[in-house]
Formats: C-alpha cells, structure tokens, sequence
C-alpha cells in the first residue's frame, strides 16, 4: 500500500460516509452507483476496492451494517452512518473544504503573494 | 483509538473467518445480481447483462482476496498456520520432539539453578535505598574476612571524609527469655550511626539514634528493634509489642519498633531477628566485651558515599589515612602489625552487604556459570544436530514446496518455528528444573543446625534470564538447519536422492565442537575431583571415625569464665565415665571452622639463637583432647590432670617442634609467651607463668582449615579461668548415636538452664566445610556426564546417519569385493577422526578454562598431566563405543538389497 492507495481510500471513504448521509441505509451497489451518479460518471468505482474499503470504516465505527431486502428482493447488506461516523464526516468535510480552498487559490492565476 | 479498535477487530477476525467468507461472497452475490438487474432494464441481453457486471466488479476471487486481508493481519495467518504445522510435525514424531526438548531443558534448567544460586549470593541487592551508594570497610587476608576492631572502627571514622558517616554492625545470638524457656534468636548489633547510614525507616515504631547507643542503653535501659518475621512470629504481628519488655541474655530490654520486610540484616545467610545498640556488647560478650580490644576483628563496617565519590575515591582515602588508623587502632602494633600482620584493610562496594558465602562462592560459582553455559552450548548443538536431522529427511518436502511458490523465508521461519516450540517446552521444563536444583543446592550449603541461608524463589529477574537463555538457545539451535533447509535447491533435491553423506554437511563440525566442549567439563570435573579427594584423603592430623562434637552455650546462665571452666571440667568428667566413650575434652573453639587464632612465641635453641613467631596458634586443651580428636604424640607425652596445677608445660606440634628448635631434640626445652623478645637476653625476669616446658610433640593438624597448611601450634592445659562461656567438646566413642546422647546428658546434668547444645560428628563438620568442593565437584560431575551422554549421542546419530545415507556405497564397495571389517573400520575411523580434532580443541581450551580453577585446587596442578591422559583416553573411549554400533550396521549391508535401488 502506497500513499496513492491511502488517498484514494481516503477519498473514497468519504464519498461513501456522504453518500449514506444524503440517502440514508444504502447497498454496497446502491453506494457505487451513486457514487458514479453524483460524479457525472466521471468516477468509475473500483467494486474491488469498495467491499475493502466498507469493511474498514465499519471496524473504525464510523458504519454499520444489517442484512435487509432490496427494492427488487434481493438480499443485500445495508449500510448506514453511526454517530461517530457522522462526525467523522463533518471533520473529514471540513478538512477537504480547506484543503481545496488553498489548492485553489495557488491555481488561480495571477495572484502569487509577492 | 479508532485504529486500535480496527486492529482488535481485525486480530478477532483471524477467527471465525469461514462466517465472514460465507457473508461477503453472499454480499458480493447480491450485489452481482443488482448490477445484472440493472443491466437488463437497461435492455441487454442476460448473458451481455452478466459478463459487463462481472467486468465492473473486476476479480471476484481478488476482491475477496483483498477483503480478507481487511479483515484480518495476513502475516498473522500465516503465523498460525504455519504453528499448526510445527505443532503437528511435532505430534508426529513424540520421539525427536521429546528427545529435543529433554535436552534443551537439562541446559535450560541447569543454567536456571545456577543463576539463581549466583543472583541470590553475588548479585542481589540490600532492600535499601540506593544500595549503591554503601560502601564496606573490609580486613582480610585472601577468603578470610574478619571486620573491623571496635578502635579501629572509630578511627576510620575519625579520619576518612569520602562517606557521610559510618556504621558498625555484627551478628551475635541471643538467649531471648520467654514465659521461663530460654531460646535462641540470631541477632545483631548496630551502632548508632547505623539507621541514618542506611535510610532505613521502621515498619513500626522507631529505630535508633546516638541517644541510643550508649553503655546501659540510655536512661530507660536497652531499647531493641524486631525483626518483621521474627515480630510475625512471636508476636503474631501485634501492634501492642511497642514499650513491652524482653529478656535478652539475662537483661531486660524494650521493645521500641519493627524493621520493614524483606529487612534481613547487613550478612548475607545470617538473619537479624532481634537488634540491639552497639553498646549492647557489653551484655552479650560480658564478662569481656569486645568493643574496646584492639585484637577483636569482629565488625562490619559500612559506609554510605557523599554525592560524588565513588569507590575509588574511597580506596585513594582508605590509602592516605591508613597509616594514621592503623596507629590509632592499635598503639602497641601488637595485632594489626603483629598477630594480624597477613591481613589488610580494603574498601569495596557495600550494594549487596557483606556476605560469607559470596566470599566462599564468588569464584566458585563463576566458575559453575562458565561450565553451565559450555554444558548449554552443547545441548544447543545436540539439538541442532537432531533438528538437522529431521531437516534433511524433510528434504524433498521442503525442494515441493520451494517450487510451489512458498518463499524461503517462510521456510525458514518453519523450521525456527518448530525449534522455538521445542524451546518453549524446554523452557517450562526447564524453569522447574531449575528451581529444583536451586532448592536442593541451597540445601546442601547449609550450616550445620541452621536452616537454608538463601531465598531462591523465583524472581523476574531468574525468569527474565531463564526466557533469555532459552530464546537464545532455540535461535542456536535453529539458525544453522534452518538456513540449510532454506538453501535446499528444489531442482536436483526433487529427484531421488542426491544423498548428503560428507561430514560436513552431517554437521561433523558440530559434533566436533561438542567434544570439545566435553573435554572442557570432563578435564574441570576431574581436576575439583582430584583436588576433592585429596582433601579427604589427606592426612588431616584428627581421625574421624568415631570423632563426634558439640558447641555448648552456657550464655544463658551468664557464668563467669571461672564457673564456665569448672562446668566444661565436670562434663568432660561426665562423659568421661560414660560407657563406651573412649575420651572427651574441651576445647576453646572447634577445629576446621573458619576460626582463626595467633599467637606470640619465642624460643632459645641449643646455640643461643631466638626464634620468635607471632602466627603460631595457642590451643588451650583439656587432658583427654590428643586421645579424643586422634591426634598422635609423637614424641614424649600429652596431658595429664596433674598438668594443670603444677609446672607449666606444653605440646608442640611437629611443624613447631621444628621451627622453635630446628634440627635439634625440642624434648624438655622451654618456650616462651608473650612479652618481648628482645627480654630473652636473660637479664629481664620471665614470668614462669609465660614459659613452659614442651613435654611432647604432635603430629601437625590441619587446626585452621583442610585447605590450608597445618598451622604451627603450641598445645597447653587449659587453665582455670579461661573458659569463655561458649565452648566445644569432643568425644570419641564407636557410637555417634550414643555419643550425642551422652553430650546432650552431661550437659543438662552440669547446667540444667543452658541451651541445648549443638552436636554434630567430625565427618559432618567435614562435609560442612567442604561442602564449597564438594557443591563444585558433584555439579561439574554431573555436568561431564550428560555432556559425555551428549557427545556420544551425537555422534552415534551422526554416524547412523551417514550409514543410511552412504548404504549404496557401502553394498556397490562389498560387492566389489570390500570386507564387512573394513566397512566397519570405515565408519569407525570417521568417527574417530571427528573425536580426535575435537578433542586437540577441547584440550586447548580446557587448559585455559582450567585457570579459573587455580585457587580452588588443593594439591593439583591445572596442567596435570594424569589427567589430562585419562580425559582424552575417556573421550576416545565413550567415542569408539558410539561408532561401533553403526559401524557394524555398515558391516550389515546386503550388496543385493543396497544395489537394487540403483
């Protein structure tokens, strides 16, 4: 595992803590698809990688996790946001939202601070 | 936090891991479905439906990979899988693994007891508070170590300014009183200095200051301190023992506190139950207190460093000021000049106390730790060779899995991991053993009537080192076959055969190393043997059949030496008339125990030359004591009753016989006590009762030590008042039974109050003195022997090996016409050539080894020849005994049999 790894990972788990805040108890499928939706499809979920990356928010605590029917019978796990997670989430948002507000004013052309 | 609960999760999750597969691949399942669903509202076709779903979710076989390692710590997995195997591998052969662990675990437990022997006498510390810091004041010559003088305490005091104070401390026994019966407490005297020098604080009560120390103890009398077994003993740890009143030698005491636990004393194996100030000596040695004698060497002197000195610091001032606290000590250089010349004053560290058995074990033991670690070498080497042994009969096991793709390191973690278990089990076994030992060592050095002078319960420093030594050992023995089974090629090693049948590759080297390490135990073992036998064989001047002895404590009666005297008479008198008892006397102090004794004579032989000596060693006896101890007149007469009253006479033993009138007939001639010797010009008046004539001359007795030589002596009737209250008699009689039964009698008939006395035959004060000797030589005895037991193990199995393993060799040789005996000689002289290198090695080694023992030999040189012979010729035997049974293996092959695997 390499720093790129851990970013993705990172990123990743936070899309997923959002995604289940903004829906509510979601499919590991439902998760990726939504995933996908929200980024226009310019994201294409590794499913490999999703399942990993489940199971480790679900042993820190931020997830939990039951089986349940899907909308169309099947049988799937559900996965919804515990308390910590959705503090987890808040701080981890607020990290990237500084995060890129910084990026972004290097990007910006023109405006080195002299 | 969160991470460590994921790891706790992730350490369950190496459990129950066949639920955890069932519900992703459930999971994974589900989610195929879904995304097939999808797929065809979308309008594919099922089968199109399905392959696009299964390109989304990439590998499945990989997710679920990737997932397991989430869920568990992979390289723990493998952990356990591969100690499931070890365990297994083990199970299935109890024979080798029994073998092994048998082996680790003699070496294991050995150097466990012995350790704990060294901890308990060389390394542990005072329970002080930074018992680093004491120093000890010490007089001694080489093991004798007597303490200081009272003046000379005092006048180090005086002078030395390295230590914030001093203090004075000596172990003495009290008769304690209690509800009418008199018995024994060990006891000691502080000064006192001696609680501020040590930061010792009372567990209960208070302890004491100078007020304290000081004749009659202070107004309110003596005030004592207890010990806190002796206080849960006697006084069921009660807090009312504060202010109450004991009777100690005949003087009433009061109880003022308790010493915290674990608080033992300052000597090492002398317990401190009851202490008192000091000043009490002038109780306990009364009518003669030792404090204020220049000649009584009686006092452990110990000081605490000020903050930035050391013990060198303090042997540099020790240098500067000696000649001034010699002068103060003694202004008549009558003993530390003079009787005590041979000894020496010496500042060393005070961390562990003073101890009599670290003086008597230090280098003893030394020596036990260097034989007891050659002895664990070679039970790794032993081990090794048998896990070697399995190693490359796992050969193509290991060539199969190489080539499916198992690393070789897990191979080699594999094979470390079998012989860690093996390790474990040896340490557990080993762990036991060693306290064992250690408890039955212990009990072999105790005195006689007192009980084991250490504790050796198992501490976290004994188990720390034990865990060590075994980690240690498992790597020893596992490093070398494991690398080998790493270095397996999978290709030629697949095919059958290829067999290993150079030395080398047996492990000929180690079964070399092995021999010389049994020649280095072998040639210790034997020298403390020799040196042993010597000592008991060696005419010691007593006879010992039939000898019996008892120390008699008439303390308690507070007799005058007078009293004491005329008592020691009348239970002379006593035995003397018992029947079946051949003689009896009295003696001062009993023979061969540690006591010391100088004294000052002069002569005047035939041509007018003084001869004048001041280490010869008065012995004041009674007239039975030539008859009673068997030591042999050899010229003229012993003593008579009629001796003690009229002229002054004496026996000199045949090494002062010699001294006092060398070659000349000392029969009839005077010698001298005493005064100066310059008075003999005989113009100065003797006084007659400083002369006598010797009467007869003695056969020389080892009086001092077995160790060392005879000391010259000068025998003379006691005289009346010179009996101190503590006094030995011996008895000779054929029934040691009846003999101690009769001392016993005479005793409570002369003095029906006394303590019991102590009664013990001469052969067990024997055992008693040697027991440092006979401890060393009864454990490198048993050192050499399994280390014998080892080496021809192994090299029995290197040699049934090599047989195995060269059979077609040896059927193509028969069958082309060799002889069965030289198939034999063959075998034979591979393993003879392994003993011969290994035991020039060995032999090397052994003599430098072997200087570790200079000091402790009594009579042998380290370079003895003899046995030097007998070790190698030893060796050679135990080697040929253990190459003949495969070699006649060797001579046992059937060509046919041998050739058909061809």
């Amino acid at each position: 595992m390499g720093d790129k790894a851990d970013v993705w990972q990172g990123t990743l788990a936070l899309m997923v803590l959002k995604t289940l805040e903004n829906m509510g108890p979601l499919h590991g499928y439902g998760i990726a698809r939504r995933i996908e939706q929200v980024s226009r499809d310019l994201l294409s979920v590794n499913y490999g990688t999703l399942y990993p990356a489940l199971l480790k928010l679900e042993q820190e605590g931020y997830i939990a996790s039951e089986w349940g029917q899907s909308d169309n019978h099947r049988r799937a796990k559900y996965y919804k946001l515990t308390r910590a997670g959705r503090r987890q989430l808040a701080r981890e948002a607020r990290g990237w939202e500084q995060t890129t507000a910084i990026l972004a004013r290097f990007l910006r052309p023109g405006e080195e601070p002299s | 936090m969160r991470n460590l609960r994921a790891w706790f999760l992730r350490l369950g999750g190496v459990f129950g891991k066949e639920r955890r597969d069932r519900e992703l691949a459930a999971e994974i399942e589900g989610h195929l479905q879904m995304h097939i669903d999808d797929n065809l509202r979308a309008g594919m076709t099922p089968e199109e439906a399905r392959r696009q779903a299964l390109i989304k979710l990439g590998g499945v076989d990989q997710t679920l990979e990737n997932y397991r390692d989430r869920l568990g710590v992979p390289a723990l997995e493998t952990l356990f899988q591969d100690l499931r195997y070890a365990l297994r591998m083990l199970r299935k052969n109890p024979g080798f693994t029994a073998a092994a662990m048998l082996t680790l675990a003699l070496g294991i437990g050995s150097n466990a007891a012995i350790f704990t022997l060294t901890y308990a006498v060389v390394l542990k510390s005072l329970p002080l508070p930074n018992p680093g810091r004491l120093v000890r004041y010490t007089f001694r010559q080489g093991a004798m170590d007597l303490g200081l003088s009272g003046r000379s305490y005092e006048a180090l005091r005086r002078h030395e300014t390295v230590n914030t104070d001093l203090l004075a401390w000596s172990n003495a026994d009290f008769a304690v009183e209690e509800k009418g019966t008199v018995t024994r407490a060990s006891g000691a005297l502080i000064t006192g200095s001696g609680f501020r020098v040590l930061e010792l604080r009372p567990y209960l009560g208070r302890v004491f200051g100078d007020q304290d120390d000081v004749p009659g103890g202070g107004p309110s009398g003596y005030q004592a301190l207890l010990g806190y077994d002796y206080w849960q003993q006697h006084f069921q740890g009660s807090q009312s023992v504060l202010g109450q009143p004991l009777t100690i030698n005949g003087r009433v005491v009061t109880v003022v506190g308790v010493l915290p636990p674990g608080f033992e004393g300052l000597i090492g194996g002398m317990r401190a139950d009851v202490v008192l100030p000091l000043a009490f000596d002038e109780v306990v040695h009364a009518p003669n207190p030792m404090y204020r004698h220049p000649g009584s060497f009686w006092l452990t002197v110990m000081g605490r460093l000020k903050p930035g000195e050391s013990v060198p610091s303090a042997q540099a001032n020790l240098r500067a000021t000696e000649a001034a606290v010699r002068e103060e000590a003694d202004p008549s250089h009558h003993f530390i000049n003079g009787f005590f010349a041979p000894f020496r004053f010496g500042v060393e560290s005070g961390r562990a106390g003073r101890s009599l058995l670290k003086v008597a074990f230090q280098q003893p033991l030394l020596v036990l730790e260097v034989l007891v670690g050659l002895l664990l070498l070679l039970c790794c080497a032993n081990t090794a060779l048998l896990v070697l042994a399995r190693v490359s009969s796992r050969t193509q096991e290991f060539a199969l899995r190489n080539a499916l793709g198992a690393p070789r390191s897990r191979l080699f973690r594999q094979v470390l991991l079998e012989v860690g278990m093996i390790a474990a089990g040896g340490l557990g076994a080993g762990i036991w053993l060693g306290w064992a030992g250690a408890r039955s060592l212990v009990a072999m050095l105790a005195s006689i009537g007192a009980p084991p002078p250490l504790d050796v319960t198992p501490r976290a420093a004994i188990i720390a080192f034990t865990a060590g030594i075994s980690l240690l050992s498992a790597l020893a023995a596992g490093l070398w076959p494991a690398l080998r089974a790493v270095r397996v090629a999978p290709g030629p090693s697949l095919k059958q055969g290829g067999p290993a049948s150079s030395s080398k590759r047996l492990g000929g080297w180690m079964v070399q190393a092995q021999v010389a390490v049994s020649v280095m135990l072998l040639f210790s073992a034997s020298l403390l043997g020799r040196s042993f036998l010597k000592l008991l064989l060696e005419s010691s001047g007593f006879r010992a059949d039939g000898l019996t002895l008892a120390n008699v404590d008439l303390r308690a009666t507070k007799p005058t030496n007078a009293v004491a005297t005329e008592r020691a008479q009348r239970m002379v008198e006593a035995l003397e008339s018992t029947p079946g008892v051949e003689a009896a006397s009295a003696l001062l102090s009993p023979p061969i125990s540690k006591s010391w004794s100088a004294g000052h004579y002069y002569s005047i032989d035939a041509h007018g030359t003084v001869h004048s000596d001041m280490q010869t060693w008065p012995a004041a006896v009674s007239p039975g004591y030539f008859a009673a101890m068997g030591t042999r007149i050899l010229e003229g007469r012993g003593f008579t009753r009629a001796d003690a009253g009229g002229e002054p006479v004496c026996v000199a033993s045949a090494s002062a016989a010699a001294y006092f009138f060398p070659g000349q007939d000392a029969m009839g001639r005077i010698v001298y006590s005493g005064g100066e010797d310059p008075s003999l010009d005989g113009k100065t008046k003797v006084d007659p009762k400083d002369t006598c004539r010797v009467v007869g001359v003695a056969e020389d007795a080892r009086y001092s030590s077995l160790r060392q030589a005879p000391p010259r002596m000068v025998y003379r009737p006691i005289v009346k008042d010179e009996m101190a209250p503590e006094f030995c008699l011996a008895v000779r009689s054929g029934n040691a039974g009846m003999a101690a039964a009769a001392v016993r009698d005479a005793v409570r008939r002369v003095s029906p109050t006394a303590v019991p006395p102590t009664v013990f035959t001469f052969r067990e004060l024997v055992d008693e003195h040697l027991q440092q000797e006979r401890m060393l030589v009864a454990l490198s005895a048993c050192f050499a022997a399994v280390a014998l037991l080892l080496t021809a193990l192994g090299l029995y199995a290197l040699l049934a090996r090599s047989v195995l393993l060269r059979t077609r060799e040896i059927g193509v040789r028969l069958a082309l016409g060799a002889q069965p005996g030289q198939a034999l000689r063959m075998v034979v002289w591979q393993g003879f050539r392994l003993v011969l290198t290994g035991t020039i090695i060995g032999l090397v080694a052994a003599l430098a080894v072997a200087r570790l023992l200079r000091g402790m030999l009594f009579g042998i040189r380290t370079t003895d020849p003899f046995t030097l012979a007998a070790v190698v010729g030893v060796l050679l035997g135990v080697a040929l005994a253990a190459s003949v049974i495969p070699g006649r293996k060797a001579t046992k092959v059937d060509p046919m049999v041998a050739l058909r695997y061809e």
